[in-house]
């Protein structure tokens, strides 16, 4: 297979290009997309490989059309991607619950920019970590991933198809208009160098008639491809494990969502992914996520030249979230500062997590530009 | 080093930020490109920022400049006080009036009579800081913007880069 970028070498790319080759050297071979700033160059990366290794790239007619693009595309047998901003974020929620409930792999990206509405578009913000929790509607379980580094964008994209294939289920990448234009080297590895993980598929006609059951035990049902010799019926509505609707028996709905839940959190520890910086005999925590743990491995190494003992959490895997781990922290810690540009989102579950055990303050930033490292150093020391 | 070009949109400034990012990763230095532009495509502030390190980069933005390559008073007022204190600002002396002091040349005139085109201004300063400075190579900057500017323009934006290398080695 020929790629139409350099592989196994450095190059020097901006977050949205970093996601395209990520995409492609994952197995993407069907991307549909509106063109939306700052993830326009994701689209426009696509446009140009997709021809070149036998894809497909689809420009539609607005968001909600473009996954629901990708979600059709997963179930022919294609790992699929759409990328957007806040505006087409909302559109998409409404199909996102679709990918969920009907346990499609897709991945998602969400470049931030300020908001709501249509904000500020070239402007990086974090104002979306709620929304891609719970931005669409019913109980639901999904997978977020946040980037902070071009490098991240490229490994945590390849970590989110995945992600998807394994757990059938939708992830989120989410990113930020910094990130998405921001250029540093990075290494595009050898696709003998990366681990690629496919959807299991039914292995015998018995499989096949359970596309929503747990033949295996582990929660995750082989997926069937469509034209590929069964009969598979998919749909929004709750579903037995056949796929036909039954909406008025409440142990059939349970029996759905409780596994939808269960297929993610009973593999929690496979999902979750932090690092830690200076952490382990640190009396103040600082706990962030995405393009600001750039400011805070920094600002950690400012407090610790002035003999205060920092450390930083930064999260990766953002849903499912790592409660205990914020728990063990608090217990341990004297403080926990949360970083993030916005009002208090990442704060609360934070708060939820520390569980009165430390006290946690938000050190909140809207406007568009990402914190220095002297805001957040300046705001532990007092 | 951090290093920023400011100007306005149309003149190449956040083209010239990334060819010398280029160049620092063709290097093997570590190095992080940044831009802050307002929606307009012409005659907005344009702003493009390089970090280049040895250490591994946890800035995304200039905080405090090494070096300003101002093009344009809009950029240079725009962002005049990130510039070091000890900082070396570089500007076209045409078109900047600084409160400072500076070195420079009139990078946009240079342009102008090298290749005919003053849109290569960005070259030209271009040329002149990697004269200055020394903080990448001559020869990884060539095959940067080998690389980075539209196909069939190498030869005119290599002229404009070697006018200015000159001038700054004066």
């Amino acid at each position: 297979m020929r790629y139409p970028f350099p592989v196994g070498k450095s190059d020097f790319i901006q977050g949205d290009e970093a996601v395209a080759r990520a995409a492609i050297l994952a197995g993407c071979r069907f991307y549909a997309g509106y063109p939306i700033t700052p993830a326009s160059e994701i689209f426009e990366a696509m446009a140009l490989y997709m021809p070149l290794v036998d894809g497909v790239s689809i420009q539609m007619e607005d968001e909600i059309a473009s996954i629901a693009a990708i979600i059709g595309a997963s179930w022919a047998g294609a790992k699929a991607m759409t990328a957007t901003s806040g505006p087409g974020f909302s559109l998409m929620q409404e199909n996102l619950g679709y990918a969920i409930m009907t346990e499609t792999p897709i991945v998602v990206v969400n470049m931030m920019r300020g908001g709501p509405s249509t904000g500020q578009p070239t402007f990086p913000a974090q104002g979306d970590i709620m929304q891609a929790i719970w931005g669409t509607h019913g109980d639901h379980m999904l997978i977020v991933l946040s980037p902070s580094t071009v490098q991240e964008a490229f490994d945590f994209t390849i970590r989110a198809f995945n992600l998807a294939e394994k757990y059938r289920t939708p992830v989120v990448l989410l990113g930020d208009a910094e990130l998405a234009h921001m250029r540093e080297r990075v290494y595009i590895p050898n696709p003998d160098e990366i681990e690629i993980t496919y959807r299991k598929l039914p292995r015998n006609e018995e499989e096949a008639k359970l596309p929503f059951g747990d033949p295996h035990g582990d929660g995750v049902p082989p997926m069937p491809i469509f034209g590929k010799g069964y009969r598979t019926y998919v749909t929004g509505l709750t579903h037995d494990e056949h796929g036909r609707p039954r909406t008025v028996e409440p142990e059939v709905h349970q029996r759905l969502i409780s596994r939808i839940f269960r297929k993610i959190l009973d593999h929690r520890d496979e999902i979750i992914s932090y690092e830690t910086f200076e952490l382990d005999d640190a009396e103040i925590a600082i706990i962030s996520t995405g393009i600001v743990s750039r400011s805070a491995i920094r600002a950690v190494k400012i407090l610790r030249e002035r003999g205060v003992k920092a450390g930083l959490l930064k999260l990766h895997t953002i849903w499912p979230f790592d409660f205990e781990v914020i728990e063990e922290l608090a217990e341990r810690v004297r403080k926990i500062y949360v970083p993030e540009m916005n009002m208090g989102q990442l704060y609360h579950l934070v708060r939820e997590g520390a569980n009165g055990k430390a006290d946690v303050e938000l050190i909140a930033k809207i406007g568009g530009e990402v914190h220095t490292p002297m805001e957040i150093a300046e705001r532990v020391v007092g | 080093m951090q290093i920023r070009f400011a100007g306005i949109g149309g003149q190449g400034v956040v083209l010239a930020g990334v060819i010398l990012g280029e160049a620092a990763a063709i290097e093997g230095l570590n190095v992080v490109q940044t831009q802050d532009y307002s929606s307009a495509s012409r005659g907005g502030h344009s702003i493009a920022d390089v970090i280049i390190s040895k250490e591994p980069i946890y800035d995304v933005m200039v905080t405090k400049a090494d070096v300003l390559v101002a093009l344009h008073q809009l950029g240079y007022d725009t962002v005049k006080d990130s510039l070091k204190e000890d900082g070396l600002l570089i500007i076209d002396t045409d078109l900047v009036k600084p409160d400072r002091d500076y070195i420079g040349a009139p990078f946009t005139r240079i342009a102008e009579e090298t290749t005919g085109l003053a849109l290569t201004v960005n070259m030209v300063a271009l040329g002149y800081l990697v004269a200055k400075t020394g903080v990448v190579k001559k020869e990884n900057v060539e095959k940067a913007i080998r690389r980075r500017v539209p196909k069939g323009t190498e030869e005119i934006n290599l002229r404009a880069f070697n006018v200015g290398y000159e001038e700054g080695s004066k």
